[in-house]
């Protein structure tokens, strides 16, 4: 039971990553309608920025996480602005495999501007053990689960009652109908490319307190996909808790079946959950009409 | 005067080639491989037979993604496949090499029937996404069924003798694999001018069309699939042959990848599109070397040290810049160039 209990913890902080990264790609998803298969790249970027401003500028805790969520928005920015606003109104299979492109040049560039060995981000939090029972937990650990379900709250109510929220969800539904009442799309997708990766970015801050900071981070991308799909690329908060199941899934398959099972359980599990919702768990149901 | 291409009966609109000097081209780039195994230094040969091998590949891909239109971001999970088929028949069970290439493209077919059977219900990313898993999902199963695979040690793979000829000298093996991206490009060719190919492109364009016109959505899907994953095995045998050891770190993920980037660099949905893609992006990083190396010596050091990155960092950057300025690809250009004077003053 004690086992158990281990790993759904530490299924959960994992999880917790994950369906921050995840609700990266479903913000980019509902306000423009792509993948956005750089957003692994964009985190682990986030990431060592965030471990360059710790042990050159200052270790706080909250210099930090101020200097890491301006870098996420000016790279979130810069992105939308220099590569994929030229990509309006192209084909979708265009504009994601322009995305694909620019994970391949970031994920290298991570070798030219900073190095290949592992660095421990070390902000005087998060790798200390607090007991809870017979259970020792680290509170990077409970941080992350706690910005999780926090997020979820505020994105939720964001999109529920905000202007700039409805606005986003009016051109994810229709982009033309919402121009024609004056909603500018390029504003909404500079907003939600800032937005996504903000939050992707901080998943990407609290994996670096809890594990390592390698060039390998860029992976968290590729084990967020299940998330994402499993709670529906256009479920924002689907996307969260799909984050958490997959985390869950994943440590409870590693620690009862075997390590080889920990890498695919993910995959595994989308499988058999597309077969029977093609949609995800929480995403919306495509309908066609001839 | 002659003012444009046009097809006047349907024979004309489904020929292998529209124009007859087409064949005497055809003829002499064949000639001039054969020759060239004899005349080129070893090291321009290895680009050659990269080139080969990476064409056959190229193609397999491209009756899926280019034809059919589906996106698939695991094809390296077929190429991995066949390579691990034809290392097991060929070096494990000591069977003939042509035993071994079947197996290398009826092995990934099937497995291609694993992961097609539940993509039929899927659309565009939730496929990519699927084909992603699925690849992750092989190299996996492959690394744990150690007692079939040696798990990560890998198996090493000879060179093939086949009917008493050695493919041992890399003169022979580029002739082998010549024999291997011929073949694959006529049947694909063949394919596409087909009821069959005429079917793919029809989904491709639009599915609803394509069903009320008749056709069965789920069995042409899976077809693509299964001949998709035929050929790229077949490349993935080759590969491997090449390597001479075939294992799970021989194959990464950013293979499929640079699959799709041949196919949109070259032009979606053609061939001689998947064979200009081709060469372009196996010459790219070398021709980069090139160029740089004339400037100054040290960004040629940057390049030793850094090369893996500066590769994949080029992919990314030609990817963009295709997509971006020329989205019809190389074939496209390539036709905007053809009809120059007979467009001029318009573009196209």
């Amino acid at each position: 039971m004690q086992y158990f209990m281990q790993l759904l913890i530490s299924g959960l902080a994992i999880g917790a990553i994950y369906g921050l990264i995840a609700m990266g790609f479903a913000v980019i998803y509902k306000s423009t309608g792509l993948v956005n298969f750089a957003q692994g790249e964009m985190t682990m970027i986030t990431a060592y920025i965030a471990w360059t401003i710790s042990t050159t500028v200052s270790g706080n805790v909250f210099v930090v996480a101020l200097g890491a969520i301006l870098a996420a928005v000016v790279l979130g920015l810069i992105i939308e602005r220099v590569v994929m606003r030229p990509m309006l109104g192209e084909p979708v299979f265009a504009t994601v495999m322009v995305t694909i492109g620019l994970a391949v040049i970031l994920r290298s560039s991570i070798n030219f501007i900073w190095d290949a060995y592992p660095h421990g981000l070390d902000v005087g939090f998060g790798r200390s053990i607090v007991r809870i029972g017979p259970i020792g937990v680290r509170t990077g650990q409970i941080a992350v689960i706690v910005t999780l379900l926090v997020l979820l709250a505020v994105i939720w109510a964001f999109f529920r009652y905000s202007k700039i929220g409805v606005a986003m969800r009016a051109v994810a539904a229709d982009d033309r109908t919402a121009l024609l009442m004056g909603i500018s799309a390029t504003r909404v997708h500079a907003l939600a490319w800032a937005a996504s990766s903000v939050i992707a970015g901080i998943g990407g801050v609290f994996f670096a307190l809890s594990y390592d900071l390698s060039p390998a981070m860029f992976q968290l991308g590729l084990k967020a996909f299940p998330a994402t799909i499993l709670g529906g690329l256009d479920a924002v908060l689907g996307s969260g808790l799909g984050g958490l199941l997959i985390g869950i899934t994943e440590n409870l398959a590693g620690g009862y079946i075997g390590s080889g099972m920990k890498e695919v359980a993910g995959f595994a599990m989308i499988i058999v959950v597309l077969m029977v919702r093609p949609f995800g768990i929480f995403g919306e149901r495509d309908i066609e009409r001839v | 005067m002659r003012t444009g291409d046009f097809k006047q009966t349907y024979g004309e609109l489904v020929t292998l080639v529209d124009s007859p000097p087409v064949w005497l081209w055809s003829a002499l780039l064949v000639a001039g491989l054969i020759v060239a195994p004899f005349v080129l230094n070893s090291y321009v040969l290895s680009f050659l037979i990269i080139i080969l091998i990476t064409v056959v590949g190229a193609l397999g891909l491209n009756i899926l993604t280019g034809y059919t239109g589906l996106i698939s971001l695991g094809h390296v999970g077929f190429l991995v496949t066949g390579a691990y088929a034809y290392a097991i028949l060929v070096s494990k069970y000591q069977m003939h090499p042509l035993v071994g290439f079947l197996g290398a493209g009826l092995v990934p077919a099937l497995a291609s029937l694993i992961v097609g059977a539940p993509s039929l219900r899927l659309k565009g990313l939730y496929l990519a996404i699927t084909t992603l898993a699925f690849s992750f999902i092989i190299n996996t199963v492959i690394l744990e069924a150690r007692w079939l695979t040696n798990g990560a040690r890998g198996i090493s793979v000879q060179r093939p003798e086949i009917f008493g000829i050695s493919f041992d000298s890399d003169a022979a093996f580029t002739y082998l694999c010549l024999g291997f991206a011929v073949l694959t490009l006529f049947a694909t060719l063949n394919i596409r001018r087909s009821r069959v190919g005429r079917a793919f492109v029809a989904i491709r364009d639009n599915d609803t069309a394509a069903r009320v016109m008749g056709i069965n959505l789920h069995a042409y899907k899976l077809f693509a699939f299964v001949t998709s994953a035929f050929i790229t095995g077949l490349a993935g045998a080759l590969y491997g042959i090449y390597l001479s050891f075939v294992s799970v770190e021989g194959f990464p993920f950013l293979l499929s990848i640079e699959a799709l980037a041949i196919l949109i660099v070259g032009g979606l949905g053609s061939a001689l599109g998947a064979v200009l893609g081709t060469i372009l992006i196996v010459l790219l990083p070398e021709a980069t070397r090139l160029v740089f190396s004339l400037f100054s010596a040290q960004i040629d050091a940057v390049f030793t040290t850094g090369a893996q990155e500066l590769k994949s960092m080029l992919y990314g950057l030609v990817i963009i810049l295709f997509l971006r300025f020329q989205p019809r690809g190389l074939v496209g250009a390539w036709h905007d160039l053809r009809r120059m004077w007979v467009n001029w003053p318009l573009r196209y």
